[in-house]
């Protein structure tokens, strides 16, 4: 018997292994034990009909092994996956596991350790709740071109009880085709619609009945724990425990510890008792003292080494214990590196017992547990056992050490951690316990509890000297993150600053891996420091974070702070009169976002806002309105001054154009109140007012709201001018005009508007030719980023211009034939197709033309004479550069953009 | 709700413990669970636990009130 004891190491509880990577997408240290095939113990028996049996798995998509905790599915299906020349991805499912996100971020992690899919296409999932459909179609699309199919095994599936979970592997299973065989080992009926894969046999089933034990194969499992039996004592015995695994197999455990092995079969036959129950409390009789009391002990354990086990038991014997149990086959299994768990069903029955021997410790062991966790860097358990000991102040006190408090805010795990300290109740008062809940009041914009919770904590740091505080330079850094978002939400840069500063002088005082370990801290920060300084209008500044922030490490982790980043980064293109690159990075932005499957819009949707503003600029009215009802998500970002105020000028500028003027006066007021006023903000709120004074005939009214604002806007000069022209106040306009301040930043939206300015000025003083000029390098300039609004927006004096070579030429395809009449929509074949981010190749659009006939794949696969497969590929890209993930949608997309 | 979960064997003191909300009898080689249940998801719960602790279930029935 070659024993894997060999290799434990009592003094690393750490799990390394070069083979594949330990840790996935959530850092998670054990994600080694979860995606390797479990070992057979020794005394496991080979059943070689449920192995021919399982063969029949290679010939289906899907494979059910159903039966009892014990019934021997999981060793089953580990010994015949071991034998397979396939290659095998295996994954135990685990609790946490139960939020689609979590989910398929160990299922692509388990299918990258065995090679498939191998290319970048898929990422793994970034939110916990949800999974973009287009994620799974990649991977499904990535599975179905592969050669020879993968065979994933789902062990212990029954813990996924999220019926979505079970749509997704449904649709992943049905467009894997051939390139994927599922093999789900559960305790419970999946949800998967079964009766159909049953009726088009496409389903191998193995269930409790096959499982059971004959009375021939008891026969040969006793013998292989030294135990002989006549087959009728087996039939009895299989009758007793109907062929159940563990029951035989812990009947064999006990008959062995007694003096007369058969004689004790004989009466365990005759009992009445429950036997699982029975026989456990038997088998554990067996054990000396020490044992018992450490498998009591560690029963509060998923999984445990010998120094946890020790740190459970106050004593130092629990290597060669557990050596000892593993050896002889009883309660525990070995998981690779010294690290053990208990089969589920012992641990349950265990933790009966541990309350009856022990009463009133359990709280005490979640205690010590933590608290060795926490020593050797566990903090995902640390925090599990820590809260489950009802400890927060420890688990508060652990999240704060590791800088892990970004995490409330993004990746995979807030979710779970946010749901963790939900429990928490108000008798923990620790700082760090204090900074827990003011991040959930922040990230739920309740300002005024999150900012009294935050300065409670900061004035309490020095009193925290309890053993469970944390590193102060890490409890500054955390209150640090805390105060800019807080500042964020206030609109005030100063406070930001201040946090930033501190922030950069704390982070040469905390351990650098901590740092590396959790990218999101630092890029959150800076995101909401670029945010404060872009709401007070210093963009430069702002850039510079927020760029630094949008080039953070750390894939999952930092995909919301990434995107926000950049979606605060198109405002600013945008503000600065630059549509096309504010298109471009919130672009940018949502695909970024889509790789990871966050559900769209996530994040504060500015970058919704930013396309709409865009839209309007380019009087794609109907697309605008769609944008901004698609951000329009009540809960998000309401607080959130410059999402406030993008929403406002985006909406404003829609109803204007409409000729709404009233309600764009109402809507261009963000209603935020901030610390300091934001120039750009009033500046638009201004424009609009303006523009409604002059749409109710109300000209110097108009131009006095525009005197108020700062001279620094150039948006606001320009229609300031544009008032003087119209005023006949020449002379001012050009002054006005020429004040302004560009700082060589200024983009077409605003130098376009300028030049009509000078045109308007130039024609009424009858100079024509610098008008025609004037207009001509405008609508040079326009063409590029498609800017239609100030044409129309110019006034009658511009058409007879426009109706004149060679300006008609520049103005032809996009803007004209037939300018329309001021605030009236452009005729819709006037107008080129909207942007599309990449343009479809010929093929693309040969398919795209089908599905629009409402064609299937396989009918576009014949109609072109190509492969189901290349349909799919075109497809695939398709759907990509068309931002959509479903046929319909495609092809409304297609008939919107005119592609159709 | 009143359920009673009748469950295969004589279960033992010990383990009558994992189910602290119910009173438990021990009658001809089974034992009888009883008490109040509050949704379904709590008797899906014990349905869950009798699994996870090898308990077989023959029989489980809601009581009148």
């Amino acid at each position: 018997m070659v024993s894997p004891v060999a290799e434990t190491d009592e003094n690393a509880p750490g799990l390394t292994g070069p083979t594949v990577p330990c840790t996935g997408p959530l850092g998670d240290p054990f994600l080694r034990t979860r995606i390797v095939l479990p070992t057979r113990p020794a005394t496991y028996l080979r059943r070689q009909r449920l192995v021919d049996h399982l063969d029949q798995a290679l010939r289906t998509p899907l494979t059910l092994l159903n039966g009892a905790a014990g019934a021997g599915k999981t060793l089953l299906a580990a010994d015949w996956a071991a034998g397979l020349r396939q290659p095998v991805a295996w994954l135990t499912v685990e609790v946490g596991d139960r939020r689609p996100g979590v989910f398929w971020a160990y299922v692509i992690q388990s299918l990258r350790a065995c090679g498939a899919p191998a290319s970048d296409a898929v990422e793994a999932p970034a939110d916990a709740t949800g999974v973009d459909q287009r994620l799974l179609a990649a991977l499904a699309a990535e599975l179905n071109d592969r050669d020879r199919p993968v065979v994933l095994v789902l062990d212990e599936y029954d813990r996924v009880t999220a019926p979505e979970v079970a749509e997704q592997l449904e649709f992943v299973l049905h467009h894997a085709g051939r390139g994927l065989r599922l093999v789900l080992v559960t305790r419970t009926e999946p949800l998967l619609p079964l009766h159909r894969y049953r009726a088009a046999d496409e389903l191998t089933e193995i269930r409790a009945a096959e499982l059971a034990f004959t009375p021939e194969e008891a026969a040969a499992l006793l013998e292989l724990h030294g135990l002989s039996l006549p087959v009728p004592a087996a039939r009895a015995l299989v009758d007793r425990t109907r062929g159940w695994a563990a029951g035989l197999r812990l009947s064999a455990l006990a008959a062995l510890e007694s003096a007369d092995p058969e004689l004790y079969l004989k009466e365990f036959e005759a009992d009445r008792s429950t036997v699982a129950d029975f026989l456990l409390a038997e088998v554990l009789k067996g054990q000396p003292e020490e044992t018992q009391d450490l498998l009591l002990r560690v029963s509060v354990l998923e999984r445990f080494c010998p120094g946890l086990a020790n740190a459970l038991t106050l004593r130092t014997d629990a290597g060669p214990i557990l050596a000892g149990l593993h050896r002889g086959n009883a309660f525990v299994e070995y998981l690779g590196h010294s690290w053990y768990q208990l089969h589920p069903l012992f641990g349950e029955i265990l933790r009966a017992h541990l309350r009856e021997r022990l009463p009133g410790l359990e709280p005490e062991l979640h205690r010590r547990a933590a608290r060795w966790l926490r020593r050797s860097g566990f903090l995902p358990e640390t925090l599990a056992h820590g809260a489950a000991a009802g400890d927060w102040d420890f688990a508060a006190g652990a999240l704060v050490d590791d800088l892990a408090i970004g995490q409330l805010f993004t990746g995979l795990r807030s979710g779970d951690l946010t749901d963790l300290f939900s429990r928490m109740g108000p008798e923990a008062r620790s700082p760090a316990t204090d900074l827990v809940r003011a991040a959930r009041d922040l990230s739920r914009y309740n300002l005024d509890r999150g900012l009294t919770r935050l300065r409670h904590a900061e004035e309490h740091l020095a009193d925290d000297a309890s053993e469970a505080a944390p590193e102060p330079a890490a409890v500054q850094l955390s209150c640090a993150l805390l105060e800019a978002l807080a500042a964020r939400l206030t609109g005030c840069p100063s406070q930001a600053e201040r946090a930033a500063e501190a922030a950069d002088e704390l982070r040469q005082e905390v351990p650098a891996h901590l740092l590396d370990k959790h990218p999101e801290l630092t890029a959150l920060l800076l995101t909401h420091l670029g945010s404060a300084r872009l709401w007070a209008g210093r963009f430069e500044d702002a850039r510079a974070a927020l760029t630094t922030a949008a080039g953070a490490p750390g894939g999952a982790s930092t995909v919301l702070p990434r995107e926000d980043s950049m979606e605060h980064l198109a405002l600013l293109d945008y503000l600065n009169g630059w549509p096309g690159r504010a298109e471009r990075k919130a672009l940018a932005a949502v695909s970024e976002a889509e790789r990871v499957g966050l559900p769209q819009p996530s994040g504060s949707g500015i970058g919704q806002l930013v396309l709409a503003a865009v839209a309007v600029d380019r009087h794609e009215l109907s697309r605008a309105q769609a944008l901004i009802d698609e951000a329009a998500r009540p809960s998000s970002g309401t607080r959130d001054p410059v999402t406030a105020a993008g929403r406002a000028l985006a909406t404003a500028r829609l109803l204007l154009v409409r000729g709404k003027a009233r309600a764009a006066v109402q809507a261009a007021d963000p209603a935020v109140s901030a610390v300091v006023a934001s120039p750009w903000a009033a500046g638009h709120e201004a424009l609009v007012t303006s523009a409604a004074h002059l749409a109710e005939g109300r000209p110097d009214e108009a131009a006095e709201v525009l005197q108020g604002v700062s001279g620094d806007q150039p948006a606001c000069a320009v229609e300031a001018a544009a008032i003087q022209v119209a005023a006949g106040r020449t002379g001012a306009a050009i002054d006005l005009l020429d004040s302004i301040r560009t700082g060589g930043r200024t983009g077409p939206a605003v130098t376009v508007r300028a030049a009509l300015v000078r045109a308007q000025a130039a024609e009424g003083s009858g100079d024509t030719a610098t008008a025609r000029r004037l207009v001509a390098q405008a609508l040079l300039d326009a063409r590029r980023e498609r800017l239609r609004r100030p044409f129309l927006d110019a006034g009658a004096w511009i058409r007879p211009l426009l109706a004149m070579p060679p300006l008609h030429e520049l103005a032809a395809g996009w803007l004209t034939p037939g300018l329309p009449r001021h605030g009236e929509q452009p005729r819709p074949e006037s107008l080129p197709p909207p942007l599309v981010a990449v343009e479809l190749s010929g093929r693309e659009r040969d398919v795209l033309e089908r599905l629009a006939r409402m064609m299937s794949t396989e009918e576009v696969a014949a109609d072109l004479y190509v492969s189901v497969n290349t349909v799919k590929t075109h497809l695939k890209s398709v759907y990509r550069k068309l931002a959509v993930n479903r046929r319909g949608d495609a092809v409304r997309r297609a008939r919107d953009l005119r592609l159709l | 709700m009143r359920y009673e979960i009748r469950v295969e064997g004589h279960l033992s003191e010990t383990l009558a413990k994992a189910f602290p909300e119910l009173g438990h009898v021990v009658m001809s080689g089974q034992t009888v669970l009883f008490g109040p249940v509050v949704d379904e998801a709590h008797l899906y719960g014990l349905l869950a636990r009798c699994q996870s602790l090898g308990l077989r279930v023959v029989e489980m029935r809601q009581l009148p009130e």
